[in-house]
Parts: C-alpha cells; sequence; structure tokens
C-alpha cells in the first residue's frame, strides 16, 4: 500500500515536471544532427519503424563501401596511430563515393607484419575477404547503385543516399545519364525540401553539365536561403560553400558583376577562409571589365 | 537421442520458420522490383544463414545437459554402462547433428531464394558449407561446456555473446595490442588464442563477393585441425567440471 502512494506520488511529480517542461521546450533550440544517420529522435514522430528503417539504412550506407572494396572490411586509422606517423593505404582511381578518404583508411584484418597471431592471422587471411590494398581500385560503382534506390526507398529522408545515388548515375556523363540523375535527385527533394546538398547538386549538374544557369539559379538560390539557419550540420556547410561558388561561377558566366560582387561578398562572410571564393573575389575587377 | 528430442520440441520447426522468413524476405525484394540486387541478395543470405544457424546451435547445445539434470533422466542413462564421458561425447555429438541438421536446411532454402534472383554458386561456395559447418562443431563445444559451468539460462547467454562477440573482441586484442606495454601484449596474445576464432569458418565475404577464388586445401584441413583441437580442450574442461558435478 506504502509503495504504491509512492508510486502515485512519483508518477504525479514526474507529470507536474513534464507540464513544466513543455512550457520551456519552445525556448531551447532545436537539436542540432550531428551525423548523417539521424535516429529521428528530433521530432515527435519516434517509432519502432523509425528506428528500424534508420538502422537499415544505416547498414546499407557502410554495405555500399564494403561493396566498392569487394568484400574487403576497412577501418580509419586510430588516433594513435595517426600520431605513430601510420598512413592509410590510399586508392588508386575514383573513390569520390566511399563513406571515408582512402588516405586514411587501412584494412580490418591486419596486413602479416603486423599480426601477432601466427598460424591464425594466416588462416583469417586465408578464408575472409582479404587482400593487399595498397593502393587499391574500387570496384564499378554502380554495384551499388541497388543500394543507393534501396536505402532510399526505405529512408527517404537519408539524403546522403540521395546526393550519392545522383553522383552515381551521373559519372556516364551521357545528357541520359545526367537527366535520370536529375530525376532521382528530384524524388529526394520532395522528401527533404529544406536539404541543402540536395539543392545545391541540382544546381551544380544543372549548370556544370547542361549550362541551365537559370534553372540551376533557383536551386542555389533556395540552398543559400536555407543556409541562413544558425546551425547547419557540417555536410550543410560543405555544400553550401560549394553553393556559393557555383553561384559565383554562373554570374560571372553571365557577366552580371553586381550579383557576382553580392554573391561572394555574403559566401566570404560565411566562409572567410574558402580560397575558391577568395581567388573569385580578387579576379572579379578582370569580370567586371570583360566585354558582355 | 538429442536429434529425437529437438524434433519433439520442434525445433527444427523454428528453423523452418527461419528459412520461410529468407524466403519470403526475398521474395519481397522481388516484388518490388529491385533490379541488380543479387549481390546483396547473396551476401545478406550468408548473413542471416550464419546468424540462425549459429543460433540453433548455441540453443541446442546449451540446453541437453541441464535439461538432463534438471528433469532427472540423467540417472537412467547413467545408471546404463556407459561413462560420463561416453554420456558427454554422445550429447555434443547430437548436438553437433541437430545443428548441422538445421543448418543444411536453412541453407537449402537460402539457397533457393538465392537462386530466385539468379544468383550462381560454386566451389567456395561448397567451402563455405563445409567450413560453416566445422564452425558449428566449436559453437556447439563451447555451448556444451559453459551449460556445465553455469545455469542454463547463462550459458546460453554467454555462449551467444561469444558467438557474435568474439570477432569484436579479436580486433580490438589486436588494436590493444599494438599499443600497449609488454605485460599487457603478453595477456592480450594468451587472451586472443584462448577465445574461439569462430570467425575463421566465415567464408561468407568471400562466397558473396566477386573473384574472389576457392580457398586453398591445406586451410580447410588446418581449419578442421582447429576445431579438433579447440573442441577436444572444450570437452575435456565439460568432462572435468561433469565429472566433479554431484548428481
Amino acid at each position: 500500500m506504502k509503495s504504491s502512494i509512492i508510486a502515485m506520488a512519483a508518477i504525479a511529480c514526474l507529470s507536474l515536471s513534464g507540464s513544466s517542461i513543455s512550457s520551456i521546450v519552445d525556448k531551447v533550440e532545436s537539436p542540432i544532427s550531428t551525423a548523417d544517420l539521424d535516429v529521428h529522435e528530433s521530432n515527435g514522430s519516434v517509432s519502432l519503424l523509425g528506428q528500424f528503417r534508420t538502422s537499415v539504412t544505416s547498414w546499407l550506407w557502410l554495405r555500399t563501401d564494403l561493396y566498392l572494396h569487394n568484400g574487403v572490411e576497412m577501418r580509419p586509422l586510430t588516433d594513435g596511430e595517426v600520431r605513430n606517423g601510420r598512413t592509410g593505404v590510399g586508392s588508386a582511381d575514383h573513390q569520390e563515393l566511399a563513406a571515408i578518404d582512402a588516405d586514411k583508411l587501412v584494412t580490418v584484418i591486419p596486413a602479416k607484419s603486423e599480426d601477432f597471431r601466427g598460424i591464425l592471422g594466416d588462416l583469417e587471411r586465408a578464408t575472409r575477404a582479404y587482400k593487399d590494398m595498397a593502393m587499391h581500385t574500387h570496384n564499378d560503382p554502380e554495384t551499388a547503385f541497388p543500394l543507393f534506390r534501396l536505402m532510399t526507398w526505405i529512408d527517404p529522408n537519408f539524403v546522403p543516399g540521395w546526393t550519392s545515388g545522383a553522383s552515381l548515375i551521373a559519372r556516364k556523363s551521357t545528357r541520359r545519364a545526367i537527366v535520370q540523375s536529375l530525376e532521382f535527385l528530384q524524388v529526394g527533394l520532395q522528401y527533404n525540401p529544406a536539404s541543402i546538398p540536395i539543392l545545391v547538386q541540382l544546381g551544380s549538374l544543372n549548370a556544370g553539365r547542361l549550362r541551365r544557369f537559370d534553372v540551376a539559379l533557383r536551386y542555389l538560390q533556395k540552398a543559400t536561403e536555407v543556409g541562413q539557419k544558425p546551425r547547419l550540420t557540417e555536410d550543410d556547410n560543405e555544400s553550401l560553400v560549394d553553393g556559393y561558388r557555383w553561384l559565383a561561377l554562373i554570374y560571372r558566366e553571365q557577366h552580371e558583376p553586381e550579383l557576382l560582387a553580392h554573391v561572394l561578398r555574403e559566401g566570404l562572410k560565411r566562409f572567410p577562409d574558402d580560397r575558391v571564393l577568395m581567388r573569385l573575389s580578387a579576379r572579379k575587377a578582370e569580370i567586371r571589365k570583360s566585354p558582355s | 537421442m538429442v536429434v529425437l528430442e529437438s524434433i519433439r520440441r520442434k525445433d527444427l520447426w523454428v528453423v523452418a520458420i527461419l528459412g520461410f522468413l529468407v524466403i519470403a524476405s526475398a521474395g519481397m525484394l522481388g516484388i518490388f522490383g529491385f533490379q541488380g540486387l543479387e549481390l546483396f541478395a547473396k551476401d545478406l543470405g550468408f548473413s542471416v544463414l550464419s546468424m540462425f544457424s549459429t543460433v540453433v546451435a548455441v540453443l541446442t547445445s546449451t540446453r541437453v545437459m541441464p535439461e538432463e539434470l534438471k528433469q532427472r533422466t540423467l540417472y537412467p542413462l547413467l545408471a546404463r554402462p556407459i561413462s560420463r564421458f561416453d554420456l558427454l561425447v554422445g550429447k555434443l555429438l547430437g548436438s553437433i547433428l541437430v545443428s548441422w541438421i538445421g543448418f543444411l536446411l536453412l541453407a537449402a532454402m537460402t539457397g533457393i531464394a538465392l537462386l530466385w534472383f539468379g544468383v550462381k554458386f560454386d566451389l567456395l561456395t561448397v567451402q563455405y558449407l563445409v567450413a560453416k559447418m566445422l564452425g558449428l562443431v566449436i559453437v556447439c563445444s563451447v555451448g556444451l561446456t559453459l551449460s556445465l559451468c553455469m545455469t542454463h539460462a547463462a550459458g546460453c547467454t554467454v555462449s551467444v555473446r561469444v558467438a557474435f562477440a568474439s570477432g569484436l573482441i579479436s580486433r580490438a586484442l589486436i588494436l590493444a595490442c599494438a599499443s600497449s606495454s609488454d605485460g599487457f601484449r603478453l595477456l592480450f596474445k594468451v587472451l586472443n588464442g584462448v577465445l574461439p576464432a569462430y570467425g575463421l569458418f566465415d567464408l561468407g565475404g568471400r562466397a558473396a563477393y566477386l573473384h574472389w577464388s576457392p580457398v586453398a586445401p591445406w586451410v580447410i584441413l588446418a581449419l578442421a585441425a582447429y576445431m579438433l583441437i579447440y573442441s577436444s580442450s572444450m570437452l575435456a574442461l565439460a568432462w572435468i567440471r561433469f565429472r566433479r558435478l554431484a548428481i
């Protein structure tokens, strides 16, 4: 009886504290997304399904790296290894779709020279997917494309799935491939209308590959508008600086000195150390003098 | 007896249901029209097969002895002209047999699901099956030993954890060894040698991905030798424990 009363009192206290917390929720800033793989806890729709699909998407995302390396498991160098001067295996070809820079990667199964396990180590290297990955090449990324389709189908809010998948399609460089890539990104944009990486990629593909500057400007301007948010993720910032670069290049191409100056000013205000924007800014005067 | 008990308890039905889930999942991917997912299906198929067969092996091997003790059916068994060691070996062999049957059933169903995706099989797939069956022997011997050293539930839990985390622990030990003092290095080496190296028996990574050659015959022989040494050691430990057990 006594414990029941205590339990009820505890529940009442929790309820009261809950209502007082709800009154300050609006004053608290929304949590910043620290990684690409959110677990969808920042909104009210925390659910088992949401967690499940995010877990599956994370697993598929890591799987793409495994596909590019033909099953050879890789890991990033530890801080200690970096301090000791150890370097990664490096890559001999395109690795823009790999999850981690190859210069910071080593194989999970150690090489014979670094393995104390003797015969057990030899056996593991013989039975698992292992090979010397020094200056390795990657599998044709197209083998991983079904995974991108699957992960974006499972979790349409997983932005890297859309952007990496689109890069993969656009690798062919044919007009048809570029259009398909844009269509893929458009679907992604429907699910993520305020995604800076998707907007910037749509802009860069339209401008760089199809030279459709007007369409590109629409996406890039939207990206910089979204970029006014106070707190952005690392990926958002990386894409945003790209967005400013593309905007500046387009204005330069269109001989719009005022707009170019404005974009460079705004871009350098956000990213004062960006060398591309600095170089464009330094050459601004030449562009002004260019004949239209 | 272990096999009959397993059939009576409908363990193999569980295997069949798990297999059906594998096929149903594959079918679902087909329905949604994900072309080009053959590699993914193969990778997933081998992963699921490894996982489910390990679970079946652990559940079977950790149950056989505690149940005999709990239900007091051990007495009539020991009243027969067999030693405790014979009984232990019989239980281990029974567990291994059930695990193999379960594994082969699951493998057949995964095979059907993969054929649906147009996946082709080669010598490496056969080697994968053989190596996995050798690995299941170690899983069973560890499970049986642990079930004699602790309660059934604890034995089962520890066996599952060892089975699924041994690879991770081994990686951690390798990393730790590289950056530690000589004393700790020796400790990590010993720990690494004592832990069952289940990962050695999983050729799924090679079998699922493209252009990997079959492993050399010496590798399969070495795996068999490791299996014999490790499971014999486990059996010896189990026998020491069982011999001292007051019944």
